[in-house]
Order: structure tokens, then C-alpha cells, then sequence
């Protein structure tokens, strides 16, 4: 639970400062398209006859490409809801999310599938690969929907490169530590050009070195134009994002 | 935590356990309703109106087999004697014999055609009246006005006479004649005669009347008619059997009360046709009063209308001279209506000079079979001119008509009858054998009658039409001299009550006269036709006969037949034995009185548990045209007697319902078992923390084992009380393999659990393997990689569709099985619900076992499916991936469902296989239905 609503309510996105708070999060002007935005976001949870859980409420972000946005906070305070509702995963209880200023309001289910693969590359929180599959084969897996596995094989083999994997590729999951299975993630969330890489907690239960190449790795990201948004409690990767948002 | 809270914690395998003990509870409840209910079906319907059939000693064939409703053939075989000494037996009830004694060929009336000439109330009628002392005549003044149907004025009509005949599938005309003349209005004629006047009335001036061709007489003008004598009608024959009345009333029970007035005839020795005769001409000769005309004119108990035709017949036998000293009353009990189908209608036309039709007056008719009561009608074959009204009843009692049957002593014949000669066909898959009737030579029927009437010279052949039909029945032995005996009716039956009395899934054939009509359903092409009874042929000698249209008794028989008390007469006897209740508790008494009848060096049959069968019957070679052309008539059924269908029902029933029983509850104890292991070996993570804490591999193995094993002590309490209540051997087989295979199935599945266990190897060859890149190969990548689960579900969907094949394969053997008797049917219509119900249950229960043991992969498969979803896919892809991961596994079940249905049907239903094995692939189809719409 938000302990005090009245200072976790997000107020309205009406300025151009950059601003760190608890409860707001005003991360740069609205006048052009952004590739992120969550207006108004409230996310509720109706519990079977017990009182609705209110996770956020009147939650506003906008971000900017080549950004990266962190949301800290502690377990619990709703960071990954805001992740899977800006991934489009889960629906917002009230408000709306933009995609490059298309509100997911107006997609179905496959719309925003087709979306998500062609803007979107999300990260769960240890990776999340399919277990049975390579590492290669789990990056490729965003391009099966459109049959470009072929095509992007190469592709595959430069991101498992680049985040130094390049010789785990037949390698599945449980032959992997958890940093690995995270740096195969990432590259997975990259294998469509994705303009938006929402991360859950990349370093989280990762030794330091490990977790720093991980913070390389997203703020590399950064710099060929893509937005992160990221949701953790590590503090040297709160550091070196542009934007913050503390929740409570 | 105790092993039984462990169980109860785990909710999945909880659930297998219920959904397999209730599936035993409810199949054997089920079951054991399947055979109360097969034993009551059979015992209220296998025992008929008798328990054996006593035939002649070399009467050929044996129990076992079908036996043709022509239990009687004329021939004899039996004597009186043998008949006393089987009512000596003990045990014997009833022991009534049948014996066929002759036929009877008699001439109908001469039709009439009337039109009604009324010319209203004359002095003559007065004088009628007073004569005739009839009290309740209309008074005079209520007399309607003079009317008629016929003008004043002589008019010239065609009439023309038509009579055919139909067996139901051909018509044909026997005859059809015109005569024509002029008819009017009658006038009435008053006139002086000596000592008074007379009244008459009298055809008008230049009325011609219309005359037909011999043996027709002409027309006659009465009181109130102008009658027209038409062409005389075919000669018809009835048989005639004997029974002991008092055993055969015995037999029917209340339904023989029609035999109570032959019971009550006079012996031998009052049987004097001379004698009889003069007594009903005294009373004849005393006259009839009002009175005794409303009553009937009961003489010695019996009616005018039964003894009026026997006073016709002796006059005539005594002006032929055909009646001797020894000419005996054959005292009869005869058939309400004859069987045959004989239309006579007649045709009116108003014509000019020229024979031109100028109007169609109308078309009039009457049908034999209707309106025929053989050896005694109770009224002409008369008919009324179109638009004619019937006056008679102005003089009340008066008015009544008494005509009599016969007009000639009848003619007694044994030249024909014995039963017809079957060869049977094959054997069908339900038991049911096609037979086809044997021909024997031409005969002619639809015969006219070569008669001389008394005011004929010769007979009249002209009109002749005949038709040959093959006679399927052999000349009857005739007896010795016989002096001519003369019928005398003393009461009447109902064919089909008699029928109806002796049962319709018990049905045995009481010998000649319960009716055991032919249905015609396969044209001589093959091809089906809408059934239709068929009528005997007029000669009664075809292979469609009339039942017999009296019956008498011994006495009657030795008098037609001039036997004596020694010779064998009696044809068959049918045994009832004095075991009350069903036949399940009689059949060994009834067993014990056919081996001492035996003894008695007869042929006996065990009927009892017998059940009507309907045969199929070829008939090649029935019709012979005036051409010589030969024509089939195609195929007809009739009621037979399939022997020992009772314990056939009974075995074959209580098999498959076993069968279903074994099959459901081996379905789901089978898919029960699969369930278990996969679960089981689900919880490795849990194996790998007890691991870590020290825990021994068997130490391990028994704590899960102790928790599988409440399971099976959950079954083993069910078992035995189900059991106990069953008190069957099969439920307790059954339940015990049901234990075994749950117990095989925790000792393997605790047996498999092992706390390290190695991670599922790469693909073989690494990177060499093909790239997931589409629903299908990330489905079968997905299967691979957990190959034991997936064979489990395979495992379990294969036994889906085997136990369905299965079952499907057992409910359509049913029909076989229990094979094609009237208590076949009977039983597997009743028992339908129930064995489908059974059935349906061991799919459900295999059904829902199966999706259970699916559902053990959900949580793995749902994590997958939210990863996915992050990927990119859609909802669209996803149901493609779950149809490719059940369509895989379908594919993968789909030979073990075949081949085990089709091994399992191979033992109990070989005929059904291909049924089985595409049940089999349906009951895959249906799973792979609801289990890619229920995991969302």
C-alpha cells in the first residue's frame, strides 16, 4: 500500500523541468511525439471481496528517445506494475499509454502485440528465457511472429556479442548464470531495432561486476537513440540514468 | 505434515483419486442397474403360453435353433395314447394338442344388386304385417311417400360387375362383366282375384331388366326392390384344425373363452347329421315369432344365424344324396372375417339406344374380407344402388334379413397343406438368417367356381381369369372313406385376439389359427419397398395362407378324415410345465419334463426362453402370368421363433455391460496412473530440498510414496465397498486391477523422482539444430525438451482414445451380441440408456483425468506464454502454438488410441473395429478441442 496517497499521486505533465520527487515525475515538455507516455496512470487491483489495492494512481511520464528513466523505490511500491502497463502487458485501471503518441487505448490485442514488437523490448526481472531453447534461440524469439528468424540470425549472434555471450549462443538457460541470462534478455529486447527498452530490475541479485556490465551495456543502449525506462533499487544504475522517479 | 495432509495438499492428484473412485462408484452402480434390469427384461418376456414343443420322433432339427410358426403339417404322428401318457408326466400343466385336419371349399352367395323400388304403404303391406304378427312395424300413417331411384319411365343402364383380388403387392381382376337392359319404378297393382284382392307389384311397361351372363340370374322385382342377380364369386377355401378344447382353454386362459361352446359339444354319438338335421327342421317348421326373430332364434343354445347355413347344407346334401347314415355334425368354432382380400364392386351407367354412356349413375362395392363370415353370414352380399335408401326397417323385427353362408354342402379336401420348406442363406452379423423358400408345383388360384346353380345346365368357365402361383405346400395324406360331414357353426374367434394372446416378444405359434402374417419389404428387384402385409391367395394354397378359418375338435377330425382313436392324428403338442415363476427359476423343471417326454420316444423342443424373430424370407418363382411369364416375388418377413434366445440375451448382455464396466473404470485407472507420475515427478524442486537437507534418496522415495499411498487406500475403501455391495466377481476384479495399476503407478512414479536431476540436455548437435522460428517448431521444441511430461499426456490421451474406441466398439456390438430377436431388441432398447450412460461415463471420467494430467504443465506453460506475450506475440500466435503443442501430442496418442481400441475390439467386437478405431481418433479430436479452448 502507498502509505500517503496525497504525496505519491503523480500530478499532471505541465513542465519542462526535470524534476526528481516522490510523487511526480516530470521528465521533459510534451509538444512532440515521444516514444513513452503514461497520462494519468492509476493501477488498481480489486482483491475478491477484501478493499482494492491501489498500486499508483494519477501517475504521469513522458519519455524522450535516447533517455533512460529509472523508477526506484522499494519492493513492493509498484515499480514493475508501471513497467508491464508502459510494456503493455497489463492495462491501466485509469489512464492511457502512448506509443509514439498512439494510445493503447485504441489497439486490440494483436495491434499491440504487433506494436510492441516493432517499438517495445521489455525485460522481466532474471531474464525470463524459455527454458528448452538456446540463448540464441531465445533472442530470436521476437522475430518469429513476423518470420524473420532467418533474417535476424546474424543480428542475434552481434547482440549475444555485444553483451559478450557471443560464445553461450547454443548454450539454454539453466547452462547460464542469472547476469547471463540477463545480458541474453536485453539482447532479445534489441533484436527488433526497439525503439523503447522497459528493463526490470537487470542487476538485481547480480555481483557487482556483473551488474555493471549490464549498466554498460543499457546506457550504451542510450546513445544509438533508444529510451530505457528501468525499474530498480541499485543505485549506481540510478545514478547514471537521465531521469528519476522515486516511489514509495 | 502426515502423509495425508501431504495428499490433501495436493489438490491435482486429489482430484485423479475422486474422478477414479467415482467413476467406480458410478460404473458399478450402473452396472449393477445394466443387470437387474437384463433379468427382469428377460424374465418377464421368455416364457410364452408353453414351455416345450412335442412333435413327432423324426421330426428333424434340434433346440437351438429357429423354428417356423408351422407347427402344424397334417401329417400326424402323435397318438391319443402318447397324448395320455405325456399328461401323465409329472410336472405337465397343461398338454394340449393341434392337428391340421382339412380344408373346407365352400361357395359364396350370390351377390345382388338392389335398387330400392319403394313404393310406400299398400293394403299388401297390411296383410304382411298381420301375417308375419310383426308388432313393432312403423305405424302407417309415419310410411314415407312411394319413392325410388328409378324413374317411371323405363331408363337403359350398363352395369358392369367387377371382382378383384390383391395379396397386397398384385392386383388382379378375375373378372369383369356388363350386361344391360331397361329398369323403372315398379307399379302397383291391384286386382280381383278369386276370394279377394290381391296387391302386387309389377315392372313397369317396357322394362327389359338386365340380365347376366350364367351362372347370373336376372332381375327380380319384389315388395320394396329390383334386385339384380351379378356374377357369382370365386370359391373360397378355409381350413380347418382340431384341438382338445378343455387343454386348449387351459392354454389361452381367459383369451380361450371362444372354445367353451365347442367344449360343450354333444360326443360322437349326438353328432348324427340325420339326426340333428331333423330336429332343427321341427323347429324350423314350428315358425318364428316376432319375438323369437328379435331374440335370434336360439335352438339347443345356438342362434339362428349359426344354424340356418347347416339347415341349408343338409337340405341340399339330402337332395344329392351325399348324406349317409354315418354323416356327422362337425361341430366348429369359425375366424370373424376372412383374411382374404376379394373387392366386388359394380358399376352403374344410364345409356342410350345406342349403348352411349349418357350419365354415370355411380360405382358401388364391397369388400369379402369385411364383410364375409365364413361357413355363416349373418346377411346377403348385397348392393345398393347408388343414392338408394334402405325401407326395411318400417317393418321393425320383420325387416331383418337372415341369409345363410353356404349354398351348397361344403367340400371337404385334404388336398393340400404341409408346412412350406425353407432353405436357409447366411448367417447375418446379429445371428438373423436369410432363408428362401422352397417352390413346389403350379397351382391355380383366384379359381372360379365350376358350379352348376339350379337353374344352370352347365357350369360357367367364360369368365375364368386364373393365375398360377408356385404352391410352397405339399398334398396332405388323406384319411380313409369318409361319408360327408356336414359343418355346423357353434361359434366365433378372433383371429387377432388369439395372436395378440399368444405374446409378442415371448411369441410362440399356437399351430394354424393365430395368424402369422408375410410383410413384403424387397420388391423381386431388391429394392426396398414400404412393407405391406400380404393377403392369402384365393386358393389358399400359396405361400401367403390365411389361418385356419375353424377350428373343431378330435372327434370332428376322425369324422372328416375317417380315422379311428389309434391312429397318430395329432400333429404337435404343446407342453406347459407346472413351474410357476419366471424362467430363469423354471427352466430346470422344464428341462426335467421335455427328457421324460422324450423318453416317451418324442421329439421336444424347450421353448421356454424363446423369443419372436422376424425372418427374412426369399421367395423366387410366385407368380406365373397368362403369358407363362415367371416373376419372384422378392423378400418378405415373418414372425419365427428364435429357441434359446433368452440365455443369448442374457450372456450377451451381461458381457458387454461387464465389458463397459472393465473398460471404464481400466480407462480410468490407466489415465489415473499417468496422472500420478507426471505429478509426482513435478515436485522434483521439493525432492531437491529435502535433498539439501540430508535427506536419503530412499527416505525420500518413501515420503512421497506414503503420500501416493493414501490415494490407494482411499480406492481400496471404495473397492471394498462396492464390492460388498455388488457381490459380483467382476466388480471386485475390476477394482482390484483398478488398485494395482494406481499402486504400479506410485511405486514407478516415486521410483522416478530423483533429487539431483540433470538439466535437460541441449539440442542434439548444438548449434546444428534447426532454429525455432515458428509456432510448430517452438511447440515441438517446447515437447522435446520436456518429453517426459509430454509422453505422459500422450500416454493418457492415447488410453482417452482407446477406452473410447472401446466403448464405442462394445455399444455397437450390442446388437450382435444379443442377436435379432424380438427380446433382443426389447433388451437393448431398454438397456440403451444405461450401457450408453456407462459408456459415457469411462470417456468422461478418461476425458477429464486426461485434462487434469495436461493442467500439471500450466504454471510452466502460462510463465512461457507471458514471456512471449513481452516478445511480441499475439494472442493469435499463441492459440496457433497450443493448437501445435495438442495437435502434436494428438498425433503422437492417435496410434496408441487406434491400436489399443482396435486390439481390445479385435477380442470383443471384431466386426467393429473400423468404428472403434475412428472413435477412437474422435475422442482425440474432442480432447484436442477442449483443451486448446481451455488453457488460457
Amino acid at each position: 500500500m502507498i502509505d500517503d496517497p496525497t504525496t505519491n499521486v503523480a500530478g499532471p505533465v505541465d513542465t519542462d523541468e526535470e524534476v526528481q520527487t516522490r510523487s511526480n515525475t516530470i521528465v521533459r515538455p510534451v509538444e512532440h511525439q515521444m516514444p513513452l507516455e503514461l497520462r494519468d496512470v492509476t493501477i488498481r487491483y480489486e482483491g475478491g471481496g477484501a478493499d482494492p489495492l491501489t498500486i499508483v494512481e494519477h501517475f504521469n511520464l513522458g519519455l524522450e528517445a535516447g533517455t533512460m528513466h529509472c523508477l526506484a523505490g522499494r519492493s513492493g511500491s509498484g515499480k514493475t506494475s508501471i513497467l508491464t502497463v508502459a510494456a503493455g502487458l497489463t492495462l491501466p485501471t485509469a489512464g492511457e499509454v502512448l506509443w509514439e503518441g498512439e494510445s493503447l487505448d485504441e489497439m486490440d490485442d494483436d495491434e499491440i502485440a504487433e506494436r510492441r514488437r516493432a517499438l517495445i523490448g521489455y525485460v522481466d526481472q532474471g531474464g525470463a528465457l524459455i527454458d528448452g531453447m538456446s540463448a540464441l534461440e531465445n533472442v530470436l524469439l521476437p522475430a518469429v511472429p513476423d518470420g524473420q528468424v532467418a533474417e535476424r540470425t546474424e543480428m542475434a549472434k552481434n547482440l549475444l556479442d555485444l553483451v559478450g555471450l557471443g560464445r553461450r549462443m547454443h548454450h539454454r538457460p539453466v547452462q547460464l548464470s542469472g547476469g547471463e541470462r540477463q545480458r541474453v534478455a536485453i539482447a532479445r529486447a534489441l533484436i527488433l531495432g526497439t525503439k523503447v527498452l522497459v528493463v526490470d530490475e537487470p542487476t538485481a541479485s547480480l555481483d557487482r561486476e556483473h551488474a555493471n556490465q549490464i549498466i554498460g551495456i543499457l546506457k550504451d543502449t542510450t546513445r544509438d537513440g533508444i529510451t530505457v525506462l528501468v525499474a530498480t533499487h541499485d543505485q549506481e544504475l540510478i545514478a547514471v540514468a537521465d531521469s528519476r522517479t522515486y516511489m514509495n | 505434515m502426515n502423509p495425508a495432509a501431504r495428499f490433501l495438499r495436493s489438490r491435482s492428484l486429489v482430484v485423479t483419486v475422486v474422478v477414479l473412485v467415482a467413476a467406480m462408484v458410478l460404473s458399478v452402480f450402473i452396472q449393477a442397474r445394466a443387470q437387474i434390469a437384463i433379468n427382469d427384461v428377460v424374465d418377464k418376456n421368455a416364457r410364452g403360453l408353453y414351455d416345450i414343443l412335442v412333435l413327432p420322433e423324426d421330426t428333424g432339427g434340434s433346440g437351438g435353433t429357429l423354428r417356423q410358426p408351422d407347427v402344424v403339417s397334417g401329417t400326424g404322428g402323435i397318438t391319443a395314447a402318447e397324448l395320455q401318457q405325456i399328461r401323465q408326466v409329472s410336472g405337465v400343466a397343461v398338454a394340449a394338442p393341434i392337428s391340421l385336419v382339412s380344408k373346407v371349399v365352400q361357395d359364396a352367395q350370390v351377390p345382388q344388386l338392389k335398387a330400392t323400388d319403394y313404393v310406400g304403404y299398400t293394403p299388401n303391406t297390411q296383410a304382411f304385417i298381420d301375417q308375419q304378427g310383426i308388432s313393432d312395424a312403423v305405424p302407417k300413417d309415419q310410411w314415407p311417400a312411394p319413392d325410388s331411384v328409378l324413374s317411371d319411365t323405363p331408363k337403359r343402364y350398363r352395369i358392369t360387375a367387377k371382382a378383384e383380388t390383391s395379396d397386397g403387392k398384385n392386383t388382379t381382376v378375375l373378372f369383369e362383366n356388363s350386361a344391360q337392359g331397361t329398369l323403372g319404378q315398379g307399379e302397383v297393382v291391384t286386382e280381383k282375384v278369386p276370394g279377394g284382392t290381391s296387391v302386387r307389384t309389377v315392372a313397369p311397361d317396357g322394362e327389359t331388366g338386365i340380365k347376366f351372363p350364367d351362372p347370373a340370374g336376372g332381375t327380380f322385382h319384389g315388395n320394396f326392390d329390383v334386385s339384380i342377380a351379378l356374377p357369382t364369386l370365386p370359391q373360397i377355401s378355409e381350413t380347418v384344425v382340431a384341438v382338445d378344447p378343455v387343454a386348449e382353454q387351459a392354454l389361452l386362459g381367459e383369451a380361450g373363452a371362444f372354445l367353451a361352446p365347442l367344449a360343450k359339444a354333444p360326443g360322437a354319438s349326438g353328432r348324427n347329421a340325420e339326426e340333428v338335421g331333423q330336429r332343427f327342421m321341427d323347429r324350423m317348421s314350428q315358425g318364428f315369432s316376432a319375438e323369437d326373430v328379435k331374440s335370434g332364434i336360439y335352438h339347443e343354445g345356438l342362434p339362428f344365424k349359426f344354424w340356418s347355413p347347416f339347415l341349408f347344407q343338409y337340405q341340399s346334401a339330402k337332395e344329392a344324396g351325399s348324406l349317409t347314415d354315418d354323416s356327422q355334425v362337425i361341430p366348429m368354432v369359425v375366424r370373424s372375417g376372412t383374411e382374404l382380400n376379394l373387392k366386388y364392386s359394380v358399376t352403374i351407367e344410364e345409356i342410350d339406344e345406342a349403348g352411349n354412356t349418357i350419365a354415370e349413375v355411380g360405382t358401388v362395392s364391397r369388400n369379402l374380407g369385411e364383410d364375409y363370415l365364413p361357413f355363416a353370414t349373418s346377411k346377403p352380399f348385397e348392393l345398393r344402388w347408388p343414392g338408394g335408401k334402405d325401407y326395411n326397417y318400417l317393418l321393425g323385427s320383420g325387416g331383418i334379413q337372415v341369409a345363410s353362408g353356404l349354398y351348397q354342402p361344403a367340400l371337404w379336401s385334404t388336398d393340400f397343406v404341409s408346412r412350406p420348406e425353407y432353405s436357409a442363406g447366411e448367417a447375418e452379423a446379429n445371428g438373423a438368417t436369410d432363408q428362401t423358400v422352397i417352390p413346389q408345383g403350379w397351382v391355380q388360384v383366384n379359381k372360379l367356381p365350376e358350379k352348376t346353380l339350379s337353374w344352370q345346365t352347365e357350369p360357367d368357365t367364360t369368365q375364368r381369369e386364373p393365375v398360377s402361383e408356385q404352391s410352397y405346400r405339399q398334398s396332405l395324406q388323406a384319411g380313409g372313406e369318409t361319408s360327408a360331414p356336414l359343418p355346423f357353426v357353434f361359434g366365433t374367434f378372433d383371429a387377432n385376439a388369439v395372436r395378440s394372446a399368444a405374446g409378442d416378444i415371448n411369441y410362440l405359434p399356437l399351430g394354424g389359427y393365430d395368424p402369422t402374417p408375410l410383410t413384403l419389404v424387397e420388391d423381386a428387384q431388391g429394392n426396398d419397398v414400404e412393407p405391406v402385409a400380404l393377403d392369402p391367395g384365393l386358393s389358399g394354397a400359396g405361400l401367403a395362407v390365411q389361418s385356419a378359418g375353424a377350428i373343431t375338435d378330435y372327434t370332428g377330425l376322425a369324422a372328416v378324415r375317417g380315422t379311428s382313436a389309434e391312429d397318430p392324428v395329432i400333429d404337435a403338442i404343446r407342453v406347459r410345465v407346472n413351474a410357476a415363476g419366471s424362467w430363469q427359476s423354471a427352466r430346470e423343471e422344464i428341462a426335467a419334463v421335455a427328457g421324460d417326454i422324450a423318453a416317451l420316444g418324442l421329439h421336444t423342443e424347450v421353448v421356454a426362453g424363446s423369443a419372436r424373430e422376424d425372418v427374412s424370407i426369399t421367395v423366387p418363382e410366385y407368380r406365373k402370368d397368362s403369358l407363362g411369364t415367371v416373376s419372384a416375388l422378392g423378400t418378405v418377413t415373418q414372425s419365427w421363433v428364435r429357441q434359446g434366445s433368452a440365455t443369448g440375451v442374457q450372456n450377451a448382455l451381461s458381457s458387454s455391460s461387464i465389458a463397459l464396466l472393465a473398460l471404464t473404470i481400466g480407462g480410468a485407472a490407466l489415465v489415473t496412473a499417468a496422472s500420478t507420475v507426471t505429478f509426482t515427478r513435478n515436485r522434483r524442486a521439493e525432492a531437491v530440498t529435502l535433498r539439501a537437507m540430508g535427506w536419503t534418496r530412499g527416505r525420500i522415495r518413501s515420503w512421497f510414496l506414503h503420500e501416493l499411498l493414501v490415494g490407494a487406500v482411499a480406492i481400496l475403501a471404495v473397492a471394498a465397498v462396492v464390492v460388498a455391495l455388488s457381490r459380483n466377481w467382476v466388480t471386485a476384479l475390476v477394482s482390484a486391477a483398478a488398485l494395482a495399476i494406481y499402486l504400479a503407478a506410485a511405486f514407478t512414479s516415486a521410483a522416478l523422482l530423483k533429487p539431483h536431476p540433470r538439466p535437460d540436455s541441449a539440442p542434439a548437435g548444438g548449434d546444428g539444430s534447426a532454429l525455432v522460428d515458428n509456432a510448430k517448431t517452438y511447440a515441438a521444441r517446447q515437447l522435446l525438451s520436456n518429453r517426459f511430461n509430454s509422453a505422459a499426456v500422450a500416454v493418457s490421451v492415447g488410453v482417452l482414445g482407446a477406452a473410447a474406441g472401446a466403448l464405442v466398439a462394445v455399444l455397437v456390438d450390442l446388437p450382435r451380441a444379443v442377436g435379432s430377436s424380438a427380446l433382443s431388441v426389447l433388451a437393448v432398447n431398454q438397456l440403451s440408456g444405461l450401457n450408453l450412460a456407462l459408456a459415457l461415463l469411462g470417456v468422461l471420467a478418461s476425458l477429464m483425468l486426461t485434462l487434469i494430467t495436461g493442467r500439471f504443465e500450466l504454471p510452466r506453460k502460462r510463465e512461457q506464454w507471458q514471456i512471449l506475450t513481452a516478445m511480441g506475440w499475439g494472442p493469435g500466435l499463441l492459440l496457433q502454438l497450443r493448437r501445435w503443442e495438442a495437435g502434436i501430442l494428438g498425433v503422437l496418442a492417435l496410434p496408441l488410441a487406434i491400436l489399443g481400441s482396435v486390439a481390445v475390439t479385435l477380442v470383443i467386437a471384431p466386426h467393429a473395429v473400423l468404428r472403434a478405431a475412428l472413435a477412437s481418433v474422435l475422442a482425440v479430436l474432442i480432447w484436442f478441442i477442449v483443451t486448446t479452448r481451455t488453457r488460457k
